[in-house]
């Protein structure tokens, strides 16, 4: 009897071993992405959106990958470096095998280099200052830069052939430099410019407005700025009324939500984009990211959040790919992000010997009553260009 | 250059007559309780956010918000007043570290409310062009000026003419010979951040009306305005006004005539040169001078 007892129980034993071994060879193996994004302080807004791109990318990535998956430690990094910092140490103490880095140069570039000094893949959409992939880092990636920005303004300028043209710049790292670009681009095609730089604490731009209108008199108003600049821009040049013939801007400016809450400053305003509204989204992997993002946040994709979204899936699958190779603990990830070569909402992406993005370049959407036209380049057109045409 | 001159002058003007409102508040508790409130601007966002909240889901024009913020806001204002009234050992310095984490308790909870998205009033009305001959302002900034007027006025009468005005300067001054005099100083103390909170209320409203406010804001507002309290000269209400047109103008005029890149950067140099030379301020030296 207790013989019998003895090998019943060792065959319910043996077969819960090997039930649970065979779990356990089936089960995916799931690795750690670490991400820092400022989902408090001033580039909160920010934050928020690109979070919400990684997290779709992430949810399509591991419905890809049944052998591997991925999930993410996220801190809020407060909109500072130092936060930015401490977090990138943190989760890299955590595991991460990689990290994604939040939304500001000056906040990616330190974090960035704690990153590489760790010895751990860095990728970020929210950081586009030359400086940055000049560092000879092999581990930093990001998918934009300043040169796409630069090329979709002053092919859509160059185009539109003014004599002169003001630019409203922040003096943040970001927009700073991209005036600086902009003003020799359109100075080689012949434009006269003048650059305004204001500090980011501004909040009355009349000043600014009122020197254009009298000095400068151009034909066109650039703003390289920030959501809320753009407002103020827009509302003092809305009193003062300046005989100018076109507002552009560059980035989040063009997206459907500033038409939704500044419908009365927007019409008209052209901006960098890469989709126009209401969304046509020509491929596969768009259209599922699309449904996914709507369904999780009851709203369109919008700009930030697909840029995330394409760093987020470039990043996934070259882990997948590593871990496949099995040199992702090894220190392969670094080689495999460098033979990724894929098309997204953004176009193609590749990385090169710096980390960057050598094909990202922008088309320009024009706000027309709630729609977004793409009016540059022709070759991404989808309408013609209202000029001259104002939100006023 | 006439004209740009002019139009800087005023853009300043009206600029500076909301940094008034900003500080006016700030001044009053700084003054009565020599407590400076870091968490001031991030009272005036949640009125502003108060102006949003009404407007947004209502359609009615901000300005009808100010009830609501004068309720939510005074309620702040006073829980506020509570904690920083329980401390008892170094109550200057210690209010400033807990003022600051109120602050920013007040602008996460902001942020987890109303999300992080830029925020500004959508009334064709307020941001209509309104002429002065060359000069020109949206019509929020006028009434925002008026405003401030206002209650610059009502202030300075209600310090100067009512009891309870009398107390607050009474307290300000000499808390103890207050106290010997029948004045509960708590009490006064607890009007003073009741009033202060209520003209954080009507200067919310006015920025949200003129200007665009976003969860972060708030610190910036509070700098703002105790750079405003420190030129005018602690319990001086013309010269909170005047320490703030002129503030408004010196950074108006910099845009205009050197570089909008030094705007803030002005405001600096002329608080620090204040200091520098009139170390009490503006209307402290000469009130002391009297």
């Amino acid at each position: 009897m207790v013989g019998r007892t003895i090998v019943s129980a060792a065959l319910v034993f043996s077969l819960t071993v090997a039930a649970t071994a065979t779990e356990a060879q089936d089960a995916p193996k799931t690795f750690t992405i670490g991400a820092h994004m400022p989902l408090t302080g001033s580039l909160a807004r920010s934050g928020q959106a690109f979070t919400e791109g990684m997290q779709v990318a992430v949810k399509m990535c591991n419905a890809a990958s049944p052998k591997f998956q991925v999930k993410v430690d996220l801190i809020d990094d407060e909109s500072t470096p130092a936060k930015a910092v401490s977090a990138v140490e943190k989760l890299s103490s955590d595991g991460a095998v990689a990290l994604i880095g939040g939304y500001g140069s000056n906040i990616i570039g330190p974090a960035s280099d704690a990153s590489d000094k760790l010895g751990k893949v860095y990728i970020t959409a929210g950081a586009v200052s030359d400086e940055l992939t000049k560092r000879g880092l092999k581990t930093f990636f990001r998918i934009n830069n300043n040169a796409g920005y630069e090329r979709g303004i002053a092919t859509l300028i160059g185009d539109l052939k003014p004599a002169k043209v003001s630019i409203v710049a922040s003096t943040k790292e970001a927009p700073a430099l991209l005036a600086e670009g902009l003003e020799k681009d359109l100075a080689a095609k012949g434009i006269a410019v003048t650059v305004h730089k204001f500090d980011p604490a501004i909040t009355d731009f009349k000043p600014i407005i009122n020197k254009i209108k009298l000095q400068d008199k151009p034909d066109i108003i650039m703003m390289s700025a920030y959501e809320n600049d753009y407002v103020g821009i827009i509302r003092a040049a809305k009193v003062l009324k300046p005989n100018v013939k076109l507002i552009v801007g560059t980035w989040s400016l063009a997206t459907p939500k500033m038409y939704t809450e500044f419908p009365d400053l927007m019409n008209n305003v052209v901006g960098t984009s890469f989709l126009p509204f209401p969304v046509e989204v020509k491929d596969e992997e768009g259209r599922k990211f699309s449904e996914i993002y709507k369904q999780s946040y009851n709203k369109e994709i919008e700009y930030l959040s697909t840029l995330s979204f394409v760093e987020t899936m470039a990043l996934c699958e070259a882990i997948v790919r590593a871990a496949e190779a099995g040199t992702l603990d090894k220190g392969g990830l670094a080689a495999e992000m460098r033979k990724t070569d894929r098309n997204s909402l953004l176009g193609r992406i590749q990385f090169d010997e710096t980390g960057d993005n050598p094909n990202f370049a922008l088309s320009m959407g024009q706000h027309r009553d709630g729609k977004i036209v793409l009016v540059s380049p022709k070759s991404a057109a989808t309408g013609e260009i209202a000029y001259p045409a104002l939100p006023w | 250059m006439t004209e740009l001159i002019l139009q800087a002058l005023f853009s300043g003007v009206l600029i500076g007559s909301v940094y008034a409102l900003v500080a006016l508040g700030l001044a009053l508790a700084f003054g009565a309780m020599r407590i400076i409130n870091l968490a001031h601007g991030e009272l005036v966002l949640l009125a502003a956010y108060m102006a949003y909240l009404v407007e947004s889901r209502t359609g009615l024009d901000p300005y009808f918000a100010i009830p609501l913020a004068l309720v939510v806001v005074a309620a702040a204002s006073f829980v506020l007043f509570l904690l920083v009234d329980r401390i008892k050992d170094h109550r200057e310095l210690n209010s400033l570290i807990l003022t600051f984490a109120i602050g920013i308790i007040l602008t996460n909870a902001i942020l987890l409310v109303f999300a992080s998205d830029v925020r500004t009033t959508a009334s064709p009305f307020l941001q209509d062009a309104v002429s002065l001959g060359d000069l020109f302002a949206m019509r929020s900034e006028i009434i925002a000026f008026v405003l401030s007027l206002v209650l610059m006025g009502a202030l300075w009468w209600w310090l100067k003419s009512s009891w309870y005005g009398r107390a607050v300067r009474a307290v300000s001054s000499n808390r103890g010979a207050a106290k010997l005099m029948g004045i509960n100083p708590t009490r006064i103390e607890t009007v003073s951040f009741l009033v202060a909170g209520a003209l954080a209320s009507f200067a919310g409203v006015a920025l949200y009306t003129m200007s665009v406010v976003q969860p972060a804001t708030g610190h910036a507002l509070t700098v703002k305005a105790f750079i405003i309290t420190v030129l005018a000269g602690v319990g001086s209400i013309p010269g909170v006004f005047l320490g703030a047109v002129l503030l408004g103008v010196t950074e108006a005029l910099t845009v205009t005539l050197a570089s909008s890149a030094l705007q803030e950067l002005a405001g600096m140099v002329l608080f620090l040169l204040v200091l520098f030379l009139m170390p009490n301020g503006l209307f402290g030296a000469r009130a002391r001078r009297g």
